[in-house]
């Protein structure tokens, strides 16, 4: 029978945080990627659970459930339910500046540079900070990269909710826990931040007739 | 060097890879026709079709050349000597020793590249274009199969198939992250290796959708049987590679009967099980355009390319 350590469910657990956060990245649709991001955050959900388990303490477990609530349940129902009356080719990426293949590739090659680029720091050796570490960095520089990609503004939203829990991933490794009320307040604020930036995308939507952003610049004279 | 017994239980297995390779098509049909409501043939009507074949005249188009007739057999052979480095229910193969998992695929480049000769050989106009997207998919597929058995043969240290699966025997995915990530760009590499359904479809003879089928459109008689039976054995030495190196538990490390038995019921087993599950995934997904298939592509090199920074963790 093979033995298996927390340190080994660790990492196996980091590898389908990445291989979730890959099904983000491939899918062109609004619906579709925010079917995947609600995988990611299930995935993301377990994580945290696993890591309150290592540290023990238990306010990391409450911090697990309230990112299973709020984030793979009440912002994909908030985001579909402010959109739904936009339409159909607003919500696909048809046209995006990299095409969807390199984007996976130079995805890939961020993941390697987030791995090179935490080994340079030298840390003491905590198998948490050096598990997830290096992916919560490649969440971040994953989801810049879909937010610069992207033209529909609707779509850029998924590089945001991606460096959101690159952030959360991150402040949770090396903090190990902060206290319950700044995790209350991180969750209120992403919330209202996508109530907000639905309400802009309406805005734009209804003035521009497009949520193109390279159209944005272009001057109107009504 | 190799018992006597070992390489009678070598030759055995790549028999019955060669044997049992047409019931895994008829299995793969019989449950994609349930998936559709349909009763479906019975699952060993590929056998039946290649009884038939056998028996009945091929017709020869008088402008073909010589590689038109030889290149069935080629494909036979080539494919059939690859059988023979494949491990099924014991860990090892006793013909390991002689070639290791690059000769496979090299064994199935030469089969491709004869089937595509002969696709351009009638020069019929289906026969090219065949020809033509077999090429472009075999030189995006070929990069990411390397790439894949390199995160293999790194986590497992050789490319001798025997060597892996001895080693994977004892091991676990669990234990190696990368082989998650190789798992996904293999499974990938497979559907297009076989030309299952985001990349072709094999059980249609609509011209536009197919891809292995439009080069063998010209074959009829014993040559369109072989070409069947050589695509049945590739199908199953490819499933077969995905078990044995990802998920080999069962199988029989050391010649003794029980262990033999319960490693032959255990691979059936799950060779039936993987033949299932990506029937239904092709009855649920549609065919891609020709030219979003190097997404998915992408999607498996990028793959094993996460799961080489994963090695070097």
């Amino acid at each position: 029978m093979i033995i298996m350590d927390t340190n080994q469910i660790m990492i196996f657990s980091g590898a389908i945080l990445l291989i979730a956060t890959f099904g983000i990245v491939t899918r062109r649709g609004f619906a579709d990627w925010l079917g995947a991001y609600r995988y990611q955050s299930i995935v993301l959900a377990a994580i945290t659970a696993l890591i309150a388990y290592v540290i023990g303490v238990w306010e990391i477990y409450v911090a697990a459930g309230l990112t299973l609530v709020i984030k793979s349940i009440i912002i994909p129902k908030v985001l579909l339910y402010v959109t739904r009356n936009l339409e159909i080719e607003f919500k696909v990426e048809t046209n995006p500046y990299v095409s969807l293949r390199a984007s996976v590739i130079i995805s890939a090659f961020l993941v390697a540079l987030s791995y090179f680029l935490t080994q340079q720091i030298p840390f003491k050796s905590d198998p948490i900070v050096s598990t997830y570490l290096p992916i919560s960095i490649a969440l971040f520089l994953i989801g810049l990269f879909v937010i610069v990609n992207r033209r529909s503004a609707l779509n850029q939203v998924v590089g945001l909710l991606i460096i959101e829990n690159g952030l959360f991933l991150f402040t949770l490794t090396l903090t190990h826990g902060v206290s319950l009320i700044i995790e209350m307040g991180i969750f209120a604020d992403i919330l209202v931040g996508i109530v907000i930036s639905s309400i802009l995308l309406l805005r734009i939507s209804r003035t521009f007739d497009s949520l193109d952003v390279g159209k944005l610049q272009n001057l109107r004279d009504d | 060097m190799p018992s006597l017994v070992e390489i009678v239980i070598g030759i055995v297995q790549a028999l019955f890879i060669i044997a049992f390779s047409p019931l895994m098509v008829g299995i793969m049909n019989k449950t994609k026709a349930r998936t559709q409501k349909r009763i479906g043939s019975s699952v060993f009507q590929p056998y039946y079709d290649l009884m038939k074949l056998v028996r009945k005249d091929s017709v020869v188009s008088d402008q073909s050349s010589w590689i038109f007739r030889s290149s069935p057999w080629i494909n036979f052979v080539a494919i059939g000597t690859a059988a023979f480095f494949i491990p099924i229910f014991l860990s090892y193969s006793p013909f390991g020793l002689v070639g290791d998992i690059l000769l496979v695929i090299g064994l199935f480049a030469l089969a491709r590249f004869f089937t595509m000769l002969a696709g351009l050989d009638v020069s019929s106009s289906f026969g090219g274009f065949g020809s033509s997207r077999e090429m472009m998919m075999s030189m995006l597929l070929e990069p990411a199969l390397f790439l894949t058995i390199f995160v293999v043969s790194l986590t497992y240290g050789g490319s001798n198939i025997s060597g892996i699966v001895i080693a994977s025997a004892d091991s676990s995915l669990i234990l190696h992250p990368q082989l998650i990530f190789a798992l996904i760009a293999m499974f990938v590499i497979i559907l297009g290796e076989t030309g299952r359904l985001p990349f072709g479809n094999s059980s249609t003879h609509l011209e536009l959708t197919m891809i292995h089928e439009a080069m063998v459109l010209e074959y009829s008689g014993k040559s369109l049987a072989l070409i069947e039976w050589s695509s049945a054995i590739k199908q199953l030495i490819l499933l077969s590679l995905i078990i044995n190196i990802f998920v080999p538990w069962g199988i029989s490390s050391s010649v003794s009967i029980p262990l033999l038995t319960t490693g032959l019921l255990l691979f059936i087993a799950k060779v039936s099980l993987l033949a299932v599950s990506i029937a239904f995934l092709e009855s649920r997904v549609a065919r891609w355009r020709l030219f979003r298939l190097p997404d998915l592509i992408a999607m498996a090199i990028a793959s094993s390319m996460i799961g080489v920074v994963f090695f070097y963790l």
